[in-house]
Formats: C-alpha cells, structure tokens, sequence
C-alpha cells in the first residue's frame, strides 16, 4: 500500500470535522454551556492565584504576574489535547462494547482516524482565556517583544502541549488492558491542574519525578523559562522540544500496540 | 421494617464498589499524589511570609484543612449530576421512577454504599497520614463529635445541591457544562480550594452568606478548633442545619414542577 501524504490527511480531517461540527450543532445549548462551564474553570485558577497573592507576595521567588503567565502558558498549551483528542474519553467505551473494531477497517491510520472523530470547540473558550492571561501577564511584566520571542513562545507553546498529548494517549491505551481505565484517565488530567505551579517547588526528588516519570514540568515551566527568566534557561528546557517528540511518539506507539492487539467482543 | 430497603440498597452499593479494586487503588495513588502537591505548595507559600501564622493559621493548619477538604470531596462526590443526566437521556429514569420509593431517596441511598467504603478507603487513610504527617495536630476531643455531625450535615447539603443541579439537566441536556460549573463554584466557595480565611475582605462576607462553605468549611473549623465555645458550634451547625432544610425543599419542589417535563424518546 502507498504510503498516504500530509495534503491527504489534512483533507480527510477537514471533512470529518465539517460533519462532527453539523452533528454539535443540532445540540447548541450544550455547546454554549459547555463554554461557559470551561471558561467558569479557568476563571476559578485565576480568582484563587488572586487570593493566594493577597496574602503572601511570592511563591517560591515567583511573583504574581510571573505565576499568572505560568498559568495562562499552561491553559494555552492544553487546548490542543482538549480540542483534538477529546475522543480519548470514549475510548474505554467503544472498546468495551466492541465498537471500537469498526476503526480498524479503515484503509487510514487508525490513531488518526480516531482521533479526528470529534472536534471539541470548547476548547477554543480555554484558548482564549489563557491567550488573554499571558498577554496581560506579558504586559505587566515589562518582557518587550520581539519576532524572535514570538517564534520562540510558539515553538514551546507546541511542545509543551504534546507532552499532555501523550499522557493523555498513554492513560487512554491502558483501556486495552484494564477494564475501569476511567479512574486512571480522570487522574492523569489532574496532572494538568499541577502543571501552573513552579516545579521548583518540590523537594529534589519530586522533582525529579515530575521532570522525567510524570513530565508535567514540560507543560508550563520549563518552557516558560525561555520567556520569563532568559538569562537563566536550564539545558532541560532547551531539551523540551525534543522530549515533547519523544513522549508523544511512545504514548502513540503504546496506543498503536493495544489497538493492534484488539480482537473486539465478538459481536 | 421500612428501614430495611435503604439499608439493602446501602449493602448492593458496598458489593457494587469492591468490585472495582483497582479504581480504589489508583484514587488512593491519586490523593497521595494531591497530598504531595499541596504539602510544598503551600510549604514553600508558608516560607515567604515571615511570621508563620497568616490569617491565624499556621502551615500545619492549612494542610490539615486542604487535604481533609480534598478526602471530604472524594467521600462526597458521588457522580450524581452525571447519573441523573445520563438516566435521563437514555430514559432508564422511566424505571427508577417506578420504584416504590421517592427517586430522591433511591439515588440517596444507592450512593450510601459508597460512602461506607469511601470512608474506610479514603477518609480513613488520609486521616491517618495527615495525624502521623502533622505529628498529631487534630485535637481529639468532643471536637470530633462536631465534625462527625457537621459531615453528615455537608453531605446532606452537598446531595441536594446536585440534585438540584441534576434536576437542571431536564431543561438543558447537556451534562459536561452543567456539573463543571456546579463543580468549580462548589470547590472554591466552600474553600476546598483556598481556606475561606484567606479571602480578601468583600468576598468573605458574601461566601460565609453562601451555602457552599457550610459543606467543607463548616466540619473543617470545628475540627481544627481548639476550645470552641458552644456558642460558636452552635451558630455553625445551626447554619448548616438552616441550609440543609431550604435546600432540600427547594429541591424537592423544583424536581415536582420539572418531573412533567420529562420527555422520553422511544419505549
């Protein structure tokens, strides 16, 4: 078989997203509460980083605004997994009741197939919440700009948000094996809610475990470094890049294995 | 015996959750997780302030408070805005509201089996880690009596907030939206989040007028309170108990009126 170009795929996921967008439609109350129940959680991150700096003026030598930015960086770089990969959810379901088989008979690459189902908007609301929250910490912080800082916040923008990417496919594979992977799902994206916090302050070996086992360092501080504290970027957020490439390559290969060993429910 | 069929239900709900061992597993891995996040969150907020005690509490105080707040959220949270809105949709409603027993009931005691076996496996063990962690800084005294009450109380309230909230899915048919929102202002209002004493000057007042403080932050004061004096005990469960009755039969008045409304595609 032919391998299947970019251009190819791109086209295909635009007319899968063109009828996932018709079918949302028809349920256009749950669309705009969802927004607002999406832009009610991100609101509640920022009213507590407010009240947590009425009290005290700095976290660990990280101020208000610098705190703020780590947040709206982390919102940013988690939109993509909401609004692409959303499907990771229901995989649990489709496996357990066999439906999932239908997506093996596709002459396309299965994780894309999958993944390109549905189109999750309300992330978009997230999107600019957290897009509006680095401007005003930008701002306020006095960073300056430059193409060359825009470019660079795009780049660690996008790593960052791989790294989510294959956590979120890596606790979404473990439904091939396990039957209730609901719960190890539900708290893998509360790794995400501890992505806004400076990892620095953990003790050395937590650390270490959220820089390499469970990498939600790379979702917001490491790369934000590269921003925030120029002067002073560790190698491992000059890495972060690449460890965004490495880990989502691994949870795609991991998701892959588990599809591939499928046999459905015989039904 | 008319107690006997609550307590069959409460036993079916025990038998239904041991059967999930390992979500057990993986929430009690998750809340040790959350345990260690907010342990040097707040250590390292603690260590900019330079006395130590801010809005009299002190770092131990304040971890006691998060973390319990947490376990009482696990213990509470009992999916039950999800269960309505699904039931609803699917029209499996129909077969509940045929039970000889008010639905309010049913799905109250339904959940009561969990709540036995979320306590032992998660309110229990935090517990436990927070007494040998703080080196026994929970008072143990009748205040543990209080708390036990006070609970009670938050859960009641807690049930009938979601009630009312799953009453809400009746109108909207969307589920996501509306439990996130109820979700987000529950855990910040009633101080899960951040202390209530933490809150700058306004917005105390307004939250300790609100319903939601008297879920955790209710049994949580009277826990870490010292020396109470009857009075203040008083006010508190009294306020609980104020909330608990105006709650419950708002509810039960709004799922009345909305019942009519139901509207079950296909039999």
């Amino acid at each position: 078989m032919k391998k299947k170009g970019l251009g190819f795929y791109l086209k295909i996921y635009c007319k899968i997203l063109a009828q996932d967008l018709k079918s949302k439609m028809s349920y256009r109350a749950d669309f705009i509460i969802s927004t607002i129940g999406m832009i009610f959680t991100n609101i509640a991150g920022f009213v507590s980083f407010w009240i947590l700096f009425h009290n005290f003026s700095s976290i660990n030598g990280w101020g208000y605004y610098e705190i703020l930015f780590l947040y709206g960086f982390s919102l940013v770089s988690l939109t993509p997994v909401q609004c692409f990969f959303d499907n990771n959810w229901s995989l649990r379901a489709y496996v357990y009741s066999g439906d999932f088989i239908k997506y093996c008979f596709r002459p396309i690459n299965l994780f894309f197939y999958y993944q390109s189902e549905i189109f999750d908007i309300k992330g978009l609301g997230q999107l600019a919440f957290g897009l509006g929250t680095i401007i005003y910490s930008w701002i306020k912080l006095g960073l300056g700009f430059s193409p060359l800082m825009l470019l660079k916040i795009i780049v660690f923008l996008i790593t960052a948000s791989l790294i989510m990417i294959a956590l979120q496919n890596a606790a979404a594979a473990t439904c091939f094996w396990i039957n209730n992977s609901f719960y190890v799902l539900d708290l893998v994206t509360r790794f995400k809610d501890y992505a806004k916090y400076p990892v620095t302050i953990f003790s050395p070996v937590f650390r270490f475990i959220f820089t390499f086992i469970m990498p939600i360092a790379f979702i917001a501080y490491y790369p934000s470094l590269v921003i925030l504290r120029p002067d002073a970027v560790p190698l491992l957020s000059w890495l972060s890049p690449l460890f965004g490439c490495l880990f989502f390559w691994l949870s795609y290969k991991f998701w892959m294995y588990g599809a591939m060993k499928y046999n459905g429910t015989g039904s | 015996m008319k107690i006997k069929k609550y307590l069959t239900l409460t036993r079916a709900g025990i038998i239904e959750s041991l059967n999930f061992r390992l979500a057990i597993l993986i929430m009690i891995a998750g809340n040790l997780l959350y345990l260690i996040v907010v342990y040097f969150l707040w250590k390292s907020i603690f260590a900019s302030s330079e006395t130590g005690v801010v809005n009299g509490m002190t770092f131990t105080d304040t971890l006691i408070y998060l973390v319990l707040a947490t376990a009482l959220f696990n213990f509470m949270e009992m999916y039950t805005v999800w269960d309505m809105g699904r039931n609803i949709q699917s029209g499996k409603i129909v077969l509940d509201l045929l039970k000889p027993m008010e639905y309010r009931s049913y799905l109250f005691w339904s959940y009561s089996g969990s709540f036995v076996t979320n306590f032992f496996f998660t309110v229990l063990p935090t517990f436990m880690v927070v007494i040998i962690v703080t080196h026994g800084a929970i008072p143990f005294g009748i205040n543990l009596l209080f708390f036990a009450v006070s609970v009670i109380l938050g859960v009641m309230i807690n049930y009938s907030i979601d009630f009312i909230v799953g009453t809400i899915c009746l109108y909207t048919e969307s589920i996501w939206g509306i439990n996130i929102m109820k979700q987000v202002i529950v855990l910040l209002l009633s101080g899960a989040t951040v202390p209530i004493v933490f809150f700058p000057e306004p917005l105390k007042t307004i939250v300790y007028y609100l319903p939601f403080q008297s879920i955790y932050n209710a049994p949580l004061t009277l826990l870490l309170s010292r020396n109470p004096s009857y009075e203040t005990v008083l006010i508190i469960i009294g306020t609980q108990l104020i909330w608990c009755i105006i709650i419950t039969a708002f509810g039960k008045i709004f799922w009345k009126k909305s019942l009519r409304q139901i509207t079950v595609n296909g039999g």
